[in-house]
């Protein structure tokens, strides 16, 4: 990964946080076959996992689509949007659910049910946040680099820290 | 660097799919016949030290029809896009595999029954393949200057590329002539270009790309990259002129000097998975660790060969431990995630969700296979040692099943992409 832009290094910082709830999302998802006991640790972890994604969802993807998106394709990169706006479809809906069943468990715990449902979900969310999040890691941040001068990267930079820290 | 790069500018810098998964392919099918081959040869392994035969084409069916032939189609569909510099037109890449992929066959079959026009045909295919190759790789080369860590080996691959295709010119021109002085001499050195100078090197730029990228770590810094490749270049230009010369201190010395880059190279691999963010790491790094371990063993061999010490087990063991144990296992590795990867990408072709790589992958499969393909390394390094023609038929038997379940891999692979495509 390439960091040598403010915008990029503050996304890989975001990033950072993502993978290490996503890593204790997958650690407490390969533990248990069954619903596990929801105790006082185990509900700070779902919240805070439900607070993560969330925003993750909300304000990290809200930032490049609205803001970082935008330049890449008045310089012509159309690709690369494409592909990662594409991929933001398709996990906004997954990590909002895995939020809204953290957030659900944390209050009243885990049945079969929705612990299945749960652990699908969660699984698949992992895999396909990770594999997004090494394309944004060696891709998007390369791109910045590449296509946005140093005015351009501290205005998106001050952006960033507005709108989503 | 890869996966969103990879989109970026994509009409100038991607190649159609079907140029890299065809290079994988063929490779797959080489890996099998390969095996298949040594087991109707295993009995010449133990104390093998060079000459036609069966042996010496299916180590070429291997270095050849595998790891070249993966490392083109790796290089065609990576550099373009680690470089963001264009890479040849694509019919001159697919050209490449039409000269390169029947020519390792014709030059398998030569090399394996001596027919002189099996070995000039094969040959001729085969190294105007490989040259094409090597110069839409010169073409991307020169016009980056921001990549070191990549560049800078590639060069050196490239270098040890055009040396190694010269001497195997002459290698098969001496064939039924015998003009050559000391053949053995220049098939040593050929050797030392091919493994650790074109496919090795070649290596060292890749892993600077692929390894940051799969454990999500920081590149690779070009000051600490830069110096590896440098020290590389003199181990290669030492051994290869030791080799060729017979002079035994020089060519030990650059199994010295290799061992360092080795081990330098191996240290920043070791610091790049130490600042991973992803902290599990994925199954197929159980062969490039495999691999990694063997390089090194493999240049302790080259050093025992090169001051002429147990020849007849020295010479056998470090080929199996260059090819099978370090090559062999870093291209398997890095084929059963990249071609996954690269189906992934081009499944959301059509709009909808991009299919998982979990659904694609196998893990029992390639756990076979990677059971297999340890145990064949360890029963041929057995056999040299103990020189049991029965234990080397064990082994390539072990290297067969694992070749085939890779292929089966392969194939659950492109059915599932093929049913998640028509599900879209």
């Amino acid at each position: 990964m390439l960091l040598q832009s403010e915008t990029g290094s503050l996304l890989h910082q975001d990033h950072m946080t993502t993978i290490e709830t996503l890593q204790g999302l997958e650690e407490l998802l390969s533990r248990h076959r069954q619903p596990p006991a929801v105790d006082e640790a185990l509900r700070e972890r779902l919240r805070a996992l439900a607070a993560t994604l969330r925003a993750e969802v909300e304000s990290h993807f809200a930032f490049e689509e609205g803001h970082l998106f935008p330049l890449f394709v008045s310089k012509g990169e159309s690709g690369i949007v494409m592909m990662l706006t594409h991929e933001h479809r398709s996990i906004l809906p997954m990590a909002l659910r895995v939020a809204e069943l953290a957030g659900q468990a944390a209050e009243s715990g885990f049945d079969e049910q929705n612990w299945r449902d749960f652990r699908d979900t969660g699984t698949e969310l992992v895999e396909r946040e990770i594999f997004h999040i090494q394309k944004e890691e060696m891709g998007l941040l390369a791109a910045i680099s590449a296509l946005l001068d140093e005015t351009e990267d501290a205005g998106l930079a001050e952006i960033y820290r507005r709108t989503v820290k | 660097m890869f996966g969103g790069a990879f989109m970026m500018g994509a009409k100038d810098r991607l190649l159609p799919p079907a140029i890299p998964f065809r290079f994988f392919a063929t490779a797959i099918v080489y890996h099998l016949v390969a095996w298949g081959v040594l087991l109707g040869a295993a009995d010449g392994l133990p104390g093998y030290q060079g000459g036609l035969g069966p042996v010496l084409a299916a180590l070429h069916l291997i270095t050849l029809g595998v790891l070249a032939m993966t490392a083109m189609g790796a290089a065609y569909q990576m550099l373009p896009v680690a470089t963001r510099r264009q890479l040849g037109p694509a019919w001159a890449c697919s050209l490449s595999w039409w000269l390169f992929a029947p020519g390792v066959a014709l030059l398998s079959f030569g090399l394996a029954d001596g027919a002189p026009w099996a070995l000039h045909g094969g040959a001729t295919l085969a190294i105007a393949g490989l040259a094409l190759f090597g110069g839409l790789v010169a073409g991307n080369l020169m016009r980056v200057g921001d990549l070191p860590a990549v560049t800078a080996p590639v060069w050196v691959a490239l270098a040890s590329l055009l040396a190694v295709l010269v001497l195997a010119g002459l290698l098969i021109a001496d064939v039924g002539q015998g003009f050559l002085p000391d053949r053995a001499s220049l098939a040593a050195a050929h050797g030392v270009l091919a493994g650790y100078g074109f496919m090795g090197m070649l290596v060292m730029g890749f892993s600077a790309v692929l390894v940051p990228m799969f454990v999500l770590a920081p590149a690779i810094p070009d000051a600490q990259a830069k110096p590896v490749a440098a020290i590389a270049a003199m181990a290669l230009l030492s051994g290869a002129v030791g080799a060729l010369s017979g002079w035994s201190w020089l060519a030990g010395a650059g199994a010295v000097l290799g061992l360092v880059a080795a081990l330098l190279y191996l240290r920043l691999q070791r610091r790049v998975l130490a600042a991973r963010m992803r902290k599990r790491l994925e199954p197929f790094f159980r062969l490039l660790k495999g691999g990694w371990v063997m390089l090194p063993l493999s240049l302790l061999a080259a050093g025992l060969l090169a001051l002429g010490l147990w020849p007849e087990v020295s010479a056998p063991l470090w080929g199996l431990l260059l090819v099978v144990g370090w090559l062999l296992s870093f291209a398997t590795g890095i084929l059963q995630r990249i071609m996954p990867f690269l189906a992934s990408m081009h499944s959301a072709a059509r709009g909808g969700k991009p299919v998982l790589l979990s659904q694609l992958t196998p893990p029992p499969v390639l756990t076979l296979h990677a059971g297999a393909h340890g145990a064949a390394l360890a029963l041929l390094l057995a056999s040299v040692v103990l020189d049991s023609p029965l234990i080397a038929r064990l082994g390539a038997l072990c290297g067969l099943a694992g070749a085939l379940a890779f292929a089966v891999f392969a194939i659950i692979m492109m059915v599932r992409y093929r049913a998640h495509h028509r599900s879209q």
